[in-house]
């Protein structure tokens, strides 16, 4: 049977924000969809439209010709929606089977019939018996997908499913979309990701700042073509240029450890590794596997074995974050609000938070205010930070130029490292371009940089080695010329 | 149509109007429920706050009053501007009035200038002391501080209890449960005679203007602001996070302490059951509605005494009951928080669309 979604007129408008502006689509069973765009396009508010979490103020939704009433989400499950969202919805310690029955009022033996064959069908195989704490993120997600296909909808909404997947188990996944659709069931696919639309869907639309700006076939498309839809502007290619890096090394790591007394965090296993100058390490690897663990150590928030960490022939394993940018090494953490920055300070008080000896931005203990806002404003200039009032609280400012301040502050110092952690996550794509440029340009300057992210292309456009960790251990360093995604991808998963 | 529409920034002049919209508002709401209550509402608005303040004793008791709650509201502010939940003031008071009384107590039959320092010192400390301790627990075991310094508050005034009626009673007493009167050297002198406001005014002055100069001024109030947004951005900027948590609540401690102090040397000059009307919890309404800025503060702690007086002003002429300052500071409390939804939202007027 046929199945045809509707979305007619939908708007959805928050404080301060248009999130859906006068949406129309429309889908049919057979294809799968894309709803491609960058965050804060308003690809997610939409999908909470369709799954009942959040109530349009205009417009309508049928479905085969009815008119839905979402108002909850189980209005959407009654309907054969099914949805699964980017972050899991999982209980942790429950088993794989008790997470597929917890919201069904069906028979358990009925269940278990019905789970089997499911599995059988799509060549699933997870184990029923053990707790989900215990699944990789890839069978997790399936646990997910196993729980809407129980329901048997018509529709399958996928909430940006590959960000946590390796190579490998995209593909798997696309395989089994691939089949539902061809079964008949709905597919809308979510994703900023242009690639995976090219490799899986049959049409895609466009959104940014809230509107529809394009439908097309697949076919008709390119990624270059969907990037310029995306950010409303032909972008720029950069391209790393080759030089003969210098052999003067710069910073030696020696069989560091570190074991943490907390279970939810990774345990660093015998880290070695070196870098030259003006060279850019790129350390890949699926989230959660000690990345945020590794920023720390080298960054001093958590302080190891003095000998451990060699810069500059100095031993600075046992300095804090403030003792060893004294010795130029600048650090760019992953979690801009919460970590690298205070939204609810002024854009200056920020910039205060890399305090450089040399800055003089506190003199006896008392704060310089004039030399730090003398220093914002130098910022704000070089960096291209989009605003002239560096009393603004920096929550007002955009993902992107939030990051570029944070850059400017740990560069304008002129460090000889700086090590960043997912620089361009979450941005959209104009502003990952600056912040690539900004980054290729310091290695052209004989600095160098450790990169630690999961997004697999950043990495191996900007580096000039690669290194994967994995539960805590790191692979051997790689030329990054002699690597391709899909050997990252095993190595991320754990192969050799 | 009306549209709530998010402000861009919040605005600076919308930041101080709304602590006075609170307090026009409560004084509305006062206003309606005295008239539910069947007394005629501006009479008794009058008696509340006009007619308490109307003479010079009537002034002398309003910074009387207003000495504890700004102390402790300081005091306060350093917490509360760190993300620190301190409500346990009033049990650092209580503990503050306790080491503090007994130190006056060891001194009781002596006369000597270095008495009151003494005193006043051991105030501060026993209020540090007794907020060391959620300090403690919050950064080295990840308590919660909110229950912990709260639950405190009653051990505070269950050891207080017990030493009045007990080990510290006035042996000539008859059983009363008060202490000795200290003696005149470990009194806070009266700034007038015949009035009781006391020499502590000078020590909440001092505190407005310590408070004020290092908060804003110093790279320790700075730490201390970063630290208490986010631990894991003090401990990025290199900053020894746990140990601003454990300062501020230091600070807030002796504030509360001295204000402890001030409460037993002052007027009453011995310990007895109750050394203070809440003044730690009412503290906090106060530090709020001052906005967590130090001359906020003082204003704000004015218009809180208003209520203290105005209740016992209004219960004596009015048959009103005292707890209906309560209810004034509670209202107070009420309408700022929801005024503050103006902080972030502004409505709009639109017409209809289509």
């Amino acid at each position: 049977m046929n199945t045809n979604l509707k979305i007619s007129n939908v708007t959805k408008i928050y404080p301060g924000c248009v999130a859906n502006d006068d949406v129309s689509l429309e889908f049919n069973s057979g294809k799968i969809y894309a709803l491609l765009g960058e965050n804060g396009a308003g690809k997610s508010t939409l999908v909470k439209i369709l799954s009942g979490v959040v109530i349009p103020d205009e417009g309508k939704i049928y479905l085969n010709k009815n008119i839905l009433k979402l108002n909850s989400p189980s209005d959407a499950k009654k309907n054969d929606i099914g949805m699964v969202f980017q972050h899991f919805n999982l209980f942790e310690t429950l088993s794989v089977f008790e997470n597929l029955i917890i919201d069904s009022d069906e028979q358990r033996e009925n269940l278990k019939e019905k789970i089997d064959t499911i599995m059988k069908k799509y060549n699933f195989s997870v184990d029923l018996d053990v707790p989900v704490l215990n699944l990789s993120a890839g069978q997790k997600q399936k646990v997910e997908i196993i729980r809407c296909l129980i329901r048997s909808p018509k529709v399958l909404i996928m909430d940006e499913p590959t960000s946590v997947l390796t190579e490998q188990e995209t593909s798997e996944l696309f395989l089994s979309l691939k089949k539902f659709s061809e079964e008949g069931i709905l597919i809308i696919y979510i994703t900023h990701k242009l690639k995976e639309v090219m490799q899986l869907c049959d049409e895609v639309a466009v959104m940014r700042r809230g509107k529809l700006v394009s439908v097309s076939q697949i076919n008709n498309e390119n990624i270059e073509s969907l990037a310029n839809k995306m950010v409303g502007q032909d972008l720029k290619k950069i391209k790393k240029k080759k030089e003969n890096t210098s052999s003067e090394q710069l910073i030696k790591i020696t069989n560091l450890n570190f074991t943490s007394e907390d279970p939810f965090e990774t345990n660093l296993v015998d880290i070695n590794f070196s870098l030259n100058r003006g060279e850019c390490l790129g350390i890949a690897g699926i989230s959660g596997n000690g990345q945020s663990e590794l920023f720390q150590v080298l960054s001093g928030e958590i302080i190891s074995n003095k000998n451990s960490i060699e810069f500059n022939k100095n031993f600075i394993g046992d300095l804090n974050p403030q003792e060893r940018r004294e010795y130029l090494m600048a650090f760019s953490p992953e979690d801009r609000l919460e970590q690298a920055a205070i939204p609810q300070m002024a854009i200056f008080e920020n910039v205060a938070l890399n305090n450089f000896k040399s800055s003089n931005f506190f003199n006896n203990g008392l704060i310089n205010e004039s030399k730090i806002k003398e220093h914002s404003k130098k910022i704000i200039s070089e960096f291209n930070v989009n605003t002239d009032n560096i009393d603004l609280k920096s929550q007002f400012l955009s993902g992107g130029n939030l990051q570029k301040l944070i850059i400017g502050r740990e560069l304008i110092t002129s460090p000889d490292l700086l090590i960043c952690f997912n620089p361009t996550w979450g941005l959209d794509v104009g502003a990952i371009n600056y912040i690539h440029e900004t980054l290729i340009k310091i290695n052209e300057q004989n600095k160098s940089i450790i990169l630690i992210s999961t997004d697999t292309d950043e990495l191996l456009k900007l580096s000039d080695k690669i290194s994967v960790i994995h539960r805590g251990k790191l692979s051997k360093i790689m030329n990054a010329e002699d690597v391709t995604s899909e050997k990252l991808g095993i190595l991320m998963g754990g192969g050799n | 149509m009306i549209k709530i529409v998010k402000r861009d920034q919040p605005s600076k002049a919308i930041f101080f109007f709304t602590p006075v919209l609170a307090i026009f508002l409560t004084l509305i709401a006062g206003g309606i429920i005295f008239y539910i209550l069947g007394f005629k509402p501006f009479e008794a608005l009058k008696f509340f706050f006009i007619v308490p303040i109307a003479d010079k004793y009537g002034f002398s008791e309003l910074l009387l009053k207003a000495t504890p709650l700004c102390l402790i509201a300081i005091g306060l502010s350093f917490c509360f501007k760190s993300n620190n939940w301190n409500i346990g003031a009033e049990g650092q008071l209580t503990f503050g009035a306790i080491v503090s009384g007994g130190v006056a107590l060891l001194f009781y039959d002596q006369e000597g200038f270095y008495i009151l320092p003494m005193v006043i010192l051991a105030g501060a400390i026993g209020g540090m002391i007794y907020a060391s301790i959620p300090a403690i627990l919050k950064t080295y075991f990840n308590t919660n501080e909110i229950l912990v310094s709260l639950m405190l508050v009653y051990v505070s005034k269950l050891i207080l209890d017990y030493l009045v009626v007990g080990p510290w009673s006035n042996p000539e007493g008859f059983n009363f449960p008060e202490t000795r009167q200290f003696s005149d050297s470990a009194r806070l002198p009266l700034l007038f005679e015949g009035l009781r406001i006391h020499a502590g005014i000078f020590l909440a002055l001092a505190a407005v203007v310590i408070s004020w100069f290092v908060f804003y001024k110093t790279y320790l109030g700075f730490q201390m602001k970063v630290s208490g947004f986010s631990l894991k951005t003090a401990k990025y900027a290199g900053y020894k996070g746990k140990k601003m948590i454990i300062l501020v609540f230091l600070i807030s401690g002796a504030c509360a302490g001295l204000a402890g102090v001030g409460e037993i040397t002052g007027p009453i000059g011995q310990l007895h059951r109750e050394v203070s009307p809440d003044y730690g919890f009412t503290a906090i309404i106060v530090a709020f509605l001052g906005r967590l800025h130090p001359v906020g503060i003082i204003f704000a702690s004015l218009v809180v005494a208003i209520t203290y007086l105005g209740a016992e002003t209004a219960q004596i002429f009015m048959q009103i009951p005292k707890y209906t300052g309560q209810v004034f500071q509670g209202m107070i409390l009420f309408f700022l928080l929801a005024s503050d939804y103006l902080l972030f939202f502004k409505f709009k007027f639109i017409g209809t669309k289509k």
